[in-house]
């Protein structure tokens, strides 16, 4: 499959890249292009209004609209003791990203402590679920957390019952960022354990035999080596909640908005230039990011194949060993962890079997099938948008395997295959799916004209198209390394026996990369089923809606009554597709890494 | 450290004594009870297959492995419960295990912040010096992924020297590396180590590097020590016949003392026995001999010290040839010079002096 690779690959890239450049390159062209153009003319005018309104940039907007009296204003504010300043919209989004990264790393980094150096029943567990939050739609982490920290949660029924609360942390930057680790620490765990498994416990020793002691060995040896992980992880941690929609949109809400949520509330009021524009200077900030996250993850020191693995030692050793403050640490961590990744998941199904009295019952999943019935203006049906969900997932994965292994056969050519597969891969990150979303909306939805001919798509193929864009990187992350796993010598045992190269391809390369193909299939299915950032812009009136759609406006929904009950019936569902996929990916794709 | 002549022991001072240490890995017992007292200055090595405990033995002296019983002095202190960074050795591991972090000077230098060196060297000077001895001069900006594996090797061996350790182990450091370079760098670190005079612990389970490199071996099976002498004796006089198997392609007979006290009877047949030996007749014995103690020739009838063995494979090694001989229900290797290979039925003829009795 690599040099002698058949004639039918740039027919295969030429159909990718024509798909690409109608339901990607062209609708985010346009939106990047409205922010620097009005009615066709070059102009930066957009931009400047903008950047120089104090709403979106807080005391930098006089860099735009004044930039010659920055000095004077300079000497103002040191004077003045140097006050805390105002970035606007885009400091906020940045100071909560920085906040969740902050947060997300300290509780990253002792569970990649914990993984790597300690040996216990369900590690091996443990450490596959680190990548269920790439699965899991940040809706329905939103959604756990208001079943769990919501006015009727979980957390307020047990303080009533002692007789205490309630507690309201809904809306609060605190619950935002929460969430976020939620969702982005089991990322930093995963990176930094896999660097920390990588490094050779005989340079560790080798430092001891020279002098020294433990914890400068770590600091002088380990550390180090640990050190780029963490930054990998902390950028792309950064990245993702700098351009987190859903969960700061249902738990934060318009007081607490970032730069997305209000990209969307600006579509929704139908300013769709300033949404534009917004989203061009969003995608211009996280193209920046990205690129700092590829110069870190390229330093990434590769000590492969050469590390002895250190051994592990046993958490529990013996009722002696509790004392040992290493583990009396792990274990607080651990309860910690319960608290903050069990909790959430628990109570969703705990809300959606529970009245608001605390009586056990089937209501809100017997709503999910029967809202047919009360037809409340604006209320998505629910068993619609279950069956809507399933039917976009499987057309999305028809559509994203094939390019995803597309790119993985480029990526595993030699010379300059892997750079352009790289640039594929890494633009759908650098998209926000809200700039996606209303770039299809613009163009492939509301029409565009070609050679005179009103060309449009309709809301579902939109969707489809959305969600495989969002998929096909997954396939490939899966595909690639099991392509170039694959020993160039045994197609050559084949062919020496006999076999004719298509035979090869059957019999020999299909067979190894099935697994990969498997995980990456149920990857790009649990993208297209949690996806909800652009979904929500292509999904028209009601009809479209999927299932984080849906559970979003249940959850915003107040005539649904006080309590979460439809919202979590519906997301204990999406929760249950999702685990499955992740049951899948792990028992198929095990050599899934990243 | 001074300078003599490790195969005269009675004047020289012991620079690591083990006394009946036992490593235990959970329920597997690793080593057993060692006892071994390394002379100042000494190349030993501890040979053995893989698994037999050697590498324990030497993470032992380290401090990198706690014995579960026994002690470790180095230089005549107690160290058994000293941590490794408190026992100044120098350690250099199979795959080099340099910190890729740092450049090479930088891994060269990093044990000399740790110990205040005698006569007040500067630490670059020092590093230099090393990168000097292991031929790598002017290398000290490089990262270790731009290394060869020789190179890599030679750093780490640099590494480990820079402090002046009392003892230097060495973890099958040649294992990683082609042939050609294994030999070259096999006479390499046996020069350092002569020059510099430094006690040195080598770990390999290749016994042809052994007894090379080596002042004195102990072989190691199953956690523990079979033997321990110089090469020659454990060559030539094995202490027992998994010594024997183990130090190369011997040819083991097994059988009893026969009633003249003179021969071994084994496989039907009469082996002289060497003229001296303390055996009594009908006792069971086995000997050794030594491939390259048969020679291949016509012999007259009669000689009972001549095996008639039938050709089976032979194997040309350049400077020789190793053929493999039926004899009776057994298999008999011969080293042979001849410059034609043996063909057919041959007889092998034996100095009965040249019959190791285990």
């Amino acid at each position: 499959m690599r040099a002698k690779a058949s004639r039918l690959l740039p027919v295969g890239i030429a159909a990718m890249l024509t798909t690409l450049v109608v339901v990607f390159y062209y609708p985010v062209g346009s939106v990047l292009g409205s922010a620097i153009s009005v009615g066709g003319r070059l102009t930066l005018d957009p931009l400047v209004a903008v950047l120089g309104d104090p709403f979106y940039t807080g005391s930098a907007h006089s860099l735009v609209t004044a930039p010659a009296s920055l000095p004077e204003r300079f000497v103002a504010w040191v004077n003045a003791g140097m006050p805390a300043v105002d970035f606007g919209l885009f400091g906020f989004t940045a100071y909560q990203a920085l906040l969740s990264t902050v947060v997300s790393v300290a509780v990253g980094l002792p569970g990649a402590y914990l993984l790597a150096r300690f040996e216990f029943p369900g590690r091996e567990f443990l450490r596959s679920v680190t990548i269920l939050p790439f699965v899991m739609p940040s809706i329905l982490v939103a959604v756990g957390f208001l079943a769990m920290f919501g006015r009727t949660g979980v957390v307020n029924d047990l303080l009533a019952t002692v007789g205490l609360g309630p507690v309201n942390v809904v809306f609060t930057l605190e619950i935002v960022i929460l969430a976020h680790a939620f969702y982005n620490a089991p990322l930093v765990t995963r990176l930094v354990t896999a660097a920390w498994e990588s490094v050779d416990t005989r340079s560790v020793e080798t430092a001891r035999t020279l002098g020294a002691p433990p914890l400068r060995a770590f600091r002088d040896v380990t550390l180090p080596q640990l050190v780029p992980a963490i930054l990998t992880a902390s950028v792309l941690t950064f990245i993702f909640t700098f351009l987190s929609f859903p969960i700061v949109l249902a738990l934060g809400g318009l007081q607490l908005a970032t730069v997305e949520v209000w990209l969307f509330a600006r579509v929704q009021n139908l300013e769709l230039v300033e949404a534009a524009t917004l989203g061009a200077i969003e995608t211009a900030l996280s193209l920046g990011l990205i690129y700092i996250y590829l110069r870190f993850e390229a330093t990434q020191i590769s000590t492969h194949g050469q590390g002895q693995l250190r051994s592990r030692l046993p958490l529990f050793d013996g009722w002696q060993s509790v004392s040992d403050p290493r583990r009396l640490g792990v274990f607080l961590y651990c309860l910690v962890a319960a608290v903050l990744f069990v909790g959430p998941l628990v109570s969703l199904v705990v809300e959606s079997l529970t009245t608001p009295n605390g009586a056990f019952t089937l209501d809100y999943y017997a709503f999910l099938l029967a809202q047919q019935a009360s037809a409340a203006v604006g209320t998505i049906n629910p068993l619609a948008a279950i069956i809507n969900s399933l039917l976009f997932g499987l057309g999305a994965l028809v559509l994203a395997l094939p390019m995803g292994v597309l790119v993985s056969v480029v990526a595993t050519h030699e010379g300059s295959g892997s750079r352009f597969a790289e640039a594929l891969l890494t633009a759908p990150l650098a998209v926000s799916g809200i700039v996606l979303g209303l770039g299809m909306l613009r163009t492939l939805v509301f029409g565009t004209t070609v050679f005179g001919h009103r060309l449009t798509v309709t809301g579902p193929i939109a969707i489809v198209a959305a969600h495989a864009i969002a998929a096909y990187p997954f396939v490939t992350r899966n595909v690639t390394p099991a392509l170039s796993g694959i020993d160039d010598r045994l197609v050559d045992a084949a062919r020496a026996l006999g076999a004719d190269r298509p035979t090869v391809l059957v019999d020999i390369e299909l067979p190894l990369i099935a697994p990969a193909l498997i995980a990456g299939a149920a990857f790009a299915f649990a993208i297209s089923i949690g996806e909800f950032d652009s979904t929500v812009l292509l999904a028209e009136g009601v009809d479209s809606a999927t299932m984080p759609v849906a559970l979003e406006r249940y959850t915003a929904n107040r005539s649904l009554g006080p309590n979460l009950g439809p919202a979590t019936a519906m997301g204990t569902v999406l929760l249950a597709v999702t685990t499955g996929s992740f049951i899948l990916i792990d028992r198929t794709g095990r050599r899934w890494e990243r | 450290m001074t300078t003599t002549d490790p195969h005269s022991e009675s004047t020289n001072s012991t620079a690591v004594e083990i006394t009946d240490i036992g490593v235990d890995f959970g329920h597997v017992t690793a080593l057993e009870s060692i006892s071994l007292s390394i002379a100042d200055g000494a190349f030993f090595t501890l040979v053995g297959p893989s698994g037999c405990g050697k590498t324990t033995l030497l993470r032992s002296i380290a401090g990198l492995e706690t014995p579960s019983h026994g002690k470790v002095s180095i230089g005549g202190r107690d160290v058994t419960t000293e941590p490794p960074e408190a026992r100044n050795v120098g350690i250099v591991f199979q795959n080099y295990s340099l910190f890729p972090h740092l450049s090479v000077a930088d891994n060269v230098g990093y044990g000399l912040q740790f110990h205040d060196l005698s006569g007040q060297r500067d630490p670059e000077a020092r590093v230099a010096e090393l990168l000097e001895l292991v031929d790598l001069p002017g290398f000290g900006d490089r990262t270790p992924t731009e290394l060869s594996g020789g190179q890599k090797q030679r750093v780490a061996l640099a590494r480990a020297l820079a402090p002046e350790p009392d003892v230097l182990l060495l973890d099958e450091p040649l294992s990683a590396l082609d042939a050609r370079l294994r030999a070259k760098l096999r006479v390499q670190i046996k020069t350092i180590q002569r020059d510099l005079g430094i006690t040195t612990v080598y770990v390999t389970h290749d016994q042809a590097e052994a007894l090379a490199i080596s002042d004195r071996i102990a072989v190691i099976q199953q956690g523990q020590i079979q033997q321990v002498d110089t090469p020659e004796t454990v060559y030539r006089q094995p202490a027992s016949r998994a010594v024997a198997e183990f130090m190369g392609n011997n040819n083991v007979f097994e059988g009893s003392v026969a009633d003249d006290g003179q021969h071994l009877e084994t496989e039907g047949k009469l082996l002289p026995l060497p003229e001296t030996h303390d055996r009594a007749p009908g006792t069971s014995l086995t000997v050794s001999i030594r491939p390259e103690s048969l020679v291949v020739a016509d012999s007259q009838q009669g000689d009972p010290a001549v095996l008639s063995a039938t050709v089976e494979t032979v194997e040309f090694l350049g400077d020789a040839y190793r053929v493999h001989c039926r004899w009776r229900d057994k298999s008999v290797l011969v080293t042979t010079a001849a410059t034609t290979p043996p063909e057919g039925t041959v007889k092998l003829h034996f100095d009965p002096e040249d019959v190791h009795l285990l």
